[in-house]
């Protein structure tokens, strides 16, 4: 009986083990966790456009909206500014002057400031696209609260994609941001929110 | 013994004739032939784009799992299987080894999942032109699908229409 009890014992210490194993594994294969930092600040910041140097500071007096995103990303970034897109043209045209929306690259790697911009103007909004260097990229992340991650799995260079937050940032006129808006918010509640912002502003 | 014997061979006999059916039967329905795909379309992406995602609802008729395992296009250089895992606002592509459709149920690809993913376009993907997009299964069968290009901007209103 003695013997039983030890076999339960070892089966139970081994089973136990595996778990263990399985969780250390599990969290080291591909899933390191971002850290979301929290709460957000918001605040100035300039990157590069195809037309020279853009700040925040550029668009005092208009709503700017934001989103850190890159152009090979296939699906999430076209979701949401094709949803932004079809939310701007419903805005008539003295709406659509209050309202300005960027486009930060954290690849810039991949993405030039003349990509971005062939990439911005196929949306037909007041789109900018913007990128900047690998440490004003950190710092204007940090400063919203947004994360990105460059994951890899292919061999060609150029095949990677980037982890990123798919948040799109509502800053006021006075350049305060104010809200983030989640990923699958869809033209409607863009719209919405853009009205309502116009109102109140 | 001699009656051990006839039982024997009789029986190798028959086990074999049922392997052999079983074999046919098998080769005879490829898994392709038990999907079913519709509404089957790629992403119209923004000129010098690198990548875009072609998505689809895929049916199984039968009444075994059926695995999608790889998909090619001439349309793009690289053809991958991939999902999204969205993790408190963060959205991480994965490619995947596969994409199961369960037996008599069906998966969606569809923007925010599971995509097929076409990466180094050949030319830029533009509304109103077709690609084919050739779906491999996990016993070697295929299926080509014919699909349309669709732009993103008008995806918003088919949405609210379905």
């Amino acid at each position: 009986m003695p013997n039983r009890k030890y076999a339960v014992f070892l089966l139970a210490l081994l089973t136990s083990a595996v778990m263990v194993g399985y969780y250390v594994y599990s969290k080291s294969v591909g899933h390191t966790p971002l850290a979301l930092s929290s709460p957000p600040k918001g605040g100035d910041f300039t990157a590069t456009s195809n037309q020279g140097p853009v700040s925040l500071s550029d668009f005092k007096g208009k709503w700017v909206y934001l989103y850190f995103g890159y152009t090979f990303c296939p699906d999430i970034c076209p979701t949401n500014l094709g949803n932004l897109s079809a939310a701007y043209h419903q805005l008539t045209p003295k709406e659509k002057n209050q309202v300005q929306f960027l486009f930060f690259s954290v690849d810039p790697t991949r993405d030039t400031p003349k990509r971005l911009a062939e990439y911005s103007r196929y949306y037909d909004m007041n789109l900018i696209g913007m990128t900047s260097d690998k440490a004003n990229i950190d710092h204007v992340t940090q400063q919203y609260g947004a994360v990105y991650a460059i994951h890899r799995e292919a061999k060609d260079p150029d095949n990677y994609s980037v982890d990123h937050s798919a948040f799109t940032y509502v800053i006021s006129p006075q350049g305060k941001l104010v809200t983030q808006l989640p990923h699958g918010t869809d033209a409607q509640a863009f719209l919405q929110n853009i009205r309502h912002n116009l109102k109140t502003q | 013994m001699k009656w051990f014997n006839k039982t024997l061979t009789a029986s190798l006999v028959i086990f074999g004739a049922f392997t052999f059916s079983g074999i046919a039967y098998a080769t005879a329905e490829p898994e392709a032939q038990k999907i079913t795909v519709s509404n089957a379309y790629a992403r119209e992406v923004p000129p010098n784009a690198m990548a875009s995602a072609s998505f689809m609802m895929l049916k199984n008729s039968s009444g075994k799992d059926i695995y999608l395992v790889e998909a090619n296009s001439a349309a793009a250089k690289t053809v991958e299987l991939h999902t999204h895992v969205h993790d408190n606002g963060v959205m991480r592509m994965r490619q995947v080894p596969d994409i199961k459709i369960p037996a008599h149920g069906m998966t969606m690809l569809q923007p925010g999942g599971y995509h097929i993913m076409l990466i180094g376009l050949k030319q830029p993907l533009v509304s109103g032109h077709q690609i084919q997009v050739t779906l491999t299964f996990k016993d070697g069968s295929h299926k080509t699908v014919e699909m349309p290009v669709k732009s993103v901007m008008g995806m918003q209103m088919q949405h609210h229409s379905m």
